[in-house]
């Protein structure tokens, strides 16, 4: 599976939303409805889903889905 | 005032006395200083025992309307008046009362005393609890910190039964059955006013009905109660304000706070620089700072400081069984969200923000700086996470700057810091104890449990790193702070404990406002219980000192705690690099995670409302401004380049050692 599609199931289930509506541009707080609280579950989520650790301030930057592939990918591919 | 010898009337003074309509049933017992002039005296009855001053000074107050030393229109009975008293229109009866220099009186109904008092000191207030058990002897002496130890240690009868005799002491001395209103004092529209004592420099404007109290009052702080306020059975501190039809109740109001606009307070007490406007509290123990903004807030059976209570908090002290016998503690730097509500009992960790309404019975003291939510009616905590808000930073930065105490015998002994070794232990503790709840958890769990409260299984490990990012961020500030004041020559020097401090292992506590060791504390108790302190006097002088090691006292517990915090065997200065470089970086995360979150103040939704016909963004940003030129955000980038300039210099002073 895609970082994308792992990505989009996670934040579907913890914003309790259909993956089918999460699309690369969507906006995590303005498109899909995250609060600041979920803000920080997203990532602790990917942390788990990508077994990687995020760094907190540039992790809470991420504003869209797209932001938050290259991201991670970007956290993997660092090894 | 001075000792005074006083001169019968002479036949002379009395003629004009009464030609101007003054009336004595025996004019022997009124008697004057050398120099008397009667023509300033008219309209007035004189009974009793009557001393008067010189009478030959002016007043020029806020009105501009000039007034000279005086006695015109007003009863008096056994009192007296010191130099240069104006003194008018007091339609009912001063009694039995020392007036001292230079006091203004005008348009007031009675000030009397009645029989023995103590003006409210030794009265004991049933503070935290409704019910009894923790009764507090209130004085004008009592500090945040004397009253912590009365109403919390109750366990110790012995240090108990020594507090009580020191505070009953304290009342003995003050008992008299004269009313002292002190030198400088101004009191206009009054009501009446009972057995009180009022400080020096005091001002009273319009006060209703006093009953039983203290007015402390200097010149260097002087103390106003204002319009409308009934009071009984209270202590009101130095430099405090207190008007507009604020109720007093057995209640301490502590120095520099400010009392108003219809608050109303029951057997409470509210340290210095506490705020309460409209609300109402009963039973809590207010410490420093605890302010209380809004009509349908109430405090109850609580203990709080450097607390902000949102509009509607509200607590229940009792669970229909047996009564009234719950509290609760909310720990330094807590504030309640709007409508908030917490069950008692219950325990807030320092430095948390409480949203919704929480009926769980919860010990969060483990965690400071979470956020505390209700999430489908169960109490929910996520810790750590209140460090990183632009609101905890705010308060940090302005509780010292908001200390409006003036006078220079402050009662109460703070520490400000929000980091420090208090809630730095409980951060070390908090850490491991996510790590460890993180350890035991299932993976599908969505919830663990932890001393009656949920916290998030997938946050465990982000709130512990959380912890870990305050802690690299104190003990970098608290290095960064010890190598740029006074920069060590050799290693020895910055990693050994400074002369007369603590061991660094010992635990720390707040006592209202005071951080300090277990042990410091410990070495008070035992003098308070062995007799080597037994005035409030020398009490306060104990607490002082116990302040004033605190830097000492701090430095030695980041010395222990660098070492376990980072895993290191020993500290060395490549060590100490490492904690240089992990602050720094740990800094800039603070500062940019605390920048988001006042970013948001900014963007998206918080826009609505701006515009109403259109122009959303205009009006938006013509109102708010814009982000880039926010004083905060401002800020935020002067904190960043200090934390380079600082790094660069600390850096440079351990390659030298």
């Amino acid at each position: 599976m895609s970082t994308l599609d792992r990505i989009k199931n996670v934040a579907a289930e913890l914003l309790k939303t259909d993956s089918s509506r999460i699309q690369e541009s969507s906006r995590f707080v303005e498109d899909l409805g995250a609060d600041s609280m979920q803000s920080i579950e997203l990532v602790a989520a990917f942390e788990e889903e990508f077994d990687i650790e995020m760094d907190e301030d540039a992790a809470l930057g991420v504003k869209t889905v797209g932001d938050a592939v290259g991201f991670i990918d970007k956290v993997l591919a660092q090894g | 005032m001075n000792p005074v010898s006083y001169l019968a009337l002479t036949p002379e003074a009395i003629k004009i006395l009464k030609a101007n309509g003054c009336w004595s049933r025996s004019w022997p017992k009124v008697k004057v200083t050398k120099g008397f002039d009667p023509t300033r005296i008219a309209g007035t009855i004189f009974r009793g025992e009557v001393r008067i001053g010189s009478l030959d000074g002016e007043f020029v107050p806020r009105d501009g309307i000039r007034r000279y030393a005086g006695i015109f229109d007003a009863n008096l009975h056994n009192v007296t008046i010191g130099n240069n008293c104006h003194i008018s229109n007091i339609n009912g009866w001063l009694s039995n009362l020392i007036i001292e220099d230079n006091v203004l009186m005008e348009n007031v109904g009675s000030i009397v005393c009645q029989g023995e008092t103590s003006f409210g000191n030794g009265h004991a207030i049933e503070v935290l609890n409704e019910g009894g058990g923790r009764e507090l002897k209130i004085t004008e002496m009592t500090s945040a910190q004397t009253a912590y130890l009365s109403t919390m240690y109750r366990h110790d009868a012995a240090l108990i039964k020594a507090l009580d005799q020191i505070a009953e002491n304290y009342a003995v001395s003050v008992r008299s059955d004269r009313a002292t209103i002190g030198e400088g004092a101004k009191l206009f529209h009054c009501q009446n006013i009972v057995n009180v004592n009022i400080g020096q420099g005091a001002i009273l404007r319009g006060i209703q009905n006093l009953k039983e109290g203290t007015i402390a009052s200097s010149h260097e702080a002087p103390t106003f109660v204002g319009d409308g306020v009934i009071a009984k059975d209270f202590i009101i501190q130095k430099g405090a304000y207190v008007s507009d039809g604020a109720l007093l109740s057995a209640t301490l109001i502590g120095e520099a706070s400010k009392i108003g606009k219809q608050f109303s307070a029951e057997n409470s007490v509210m340290f210095c620089n506490s705020e309460g406007f409209h609300s109402e509290v009963c039973s809590i123990f207010g410490g420093p700072y605890t302010v209380t903004h809004h009509r349908s807030t109430l405090l109850i059976a609580g203990m709080f400081s450097f607390f902000n209570a949102g509009s509607g908090t509200n607590q229940s002290n009792h669970m229909y069984k047996l009564g009234p016998l719950h509290q609760g503690i909310l720990e330094r730097g807590s504030k309640t969200g709007s409508s908030s509500y917490l069950l008692w009992p219950a325990r807030v960790g320092a430095f948390s923000a409480i949203m919704g309404k929480h009926y769980a019975n919860f010990d969060s003291s483990d965690f400071p700086f979470s956020y505390i939510n209700e999430d489908d009616g169960q109490s929910t905590l996520v810790p750590g996470m209140n460090f990183f808000t632009v609101g905890t930073m705010r308060d940090g930065l302005k509780w010292p700057t908001r200390d409006r105490r003036n006078n220079s015998d402050k009662l109460d002994q703070l520490i400000f810091e929000v980091l420090s070794p208090y809630t730095g232990q409980k951060m070390m503790r908090g850490q491991a104890l996510l790590l460890d709840l993180y350890a035991g958890a299932e993976k599908g769990q969505e919830y663990v449990s932890h001393q009656g409260i949920l916290i998030k299984r997938l946050l465990l490990k982000t709130c512990s790193r959380y912890y870990r990012m305050a802690l690299e961020k104190y003990l970098g500030d608290a290095l960064v702070a010890r190598l740029t004041a006074n920069p060590p020559k050799e290693l020895k020097a910055l990693t050994t404990p400074l002369d007369g401090a603590e061991d660094g292992d010992s635990s720390w506590l707040d006592i209202s406002g005071l951080l300090c060791t277990q042990p410091r504390l410990n070495n008070l108790l035992d003098k308070i219980k062995t007799g080597d302190v037994t005035t409030l006097h020398t009490l306060q002088i104990e607490l002082q000192k116990i302040h004033d090691s605190y830097a000492l006292d701090e430095w030695s517990w980041v010395l222990q705690a660098i070492p376990q915090v980072y895993d290191f065997e020993s500290i060395t200065s490549d060590n100490l690099k490492t904690v240089l470089e992990k602050w720094k970086v740990s800094s800039n995360k603070l500062l940019n995670m605390v920048e988001m979150d006042a970013s948001k103040e900014f963007e998206g939704n918080v826009r609505t409302g701006f515009g109403i016909d259109g122009h959303q963004d205009e009006d938006f940003d013509t109102v708010r401004g814009k982000f880039e030129a926010n004083s905060f955000k401002k800020q935020l980038d002067e904190m960043r380049q200090a934390v380079q300039s600082n790094y660069d210099r600390s850096l440079n002073i351990l390659k030298n050692i």
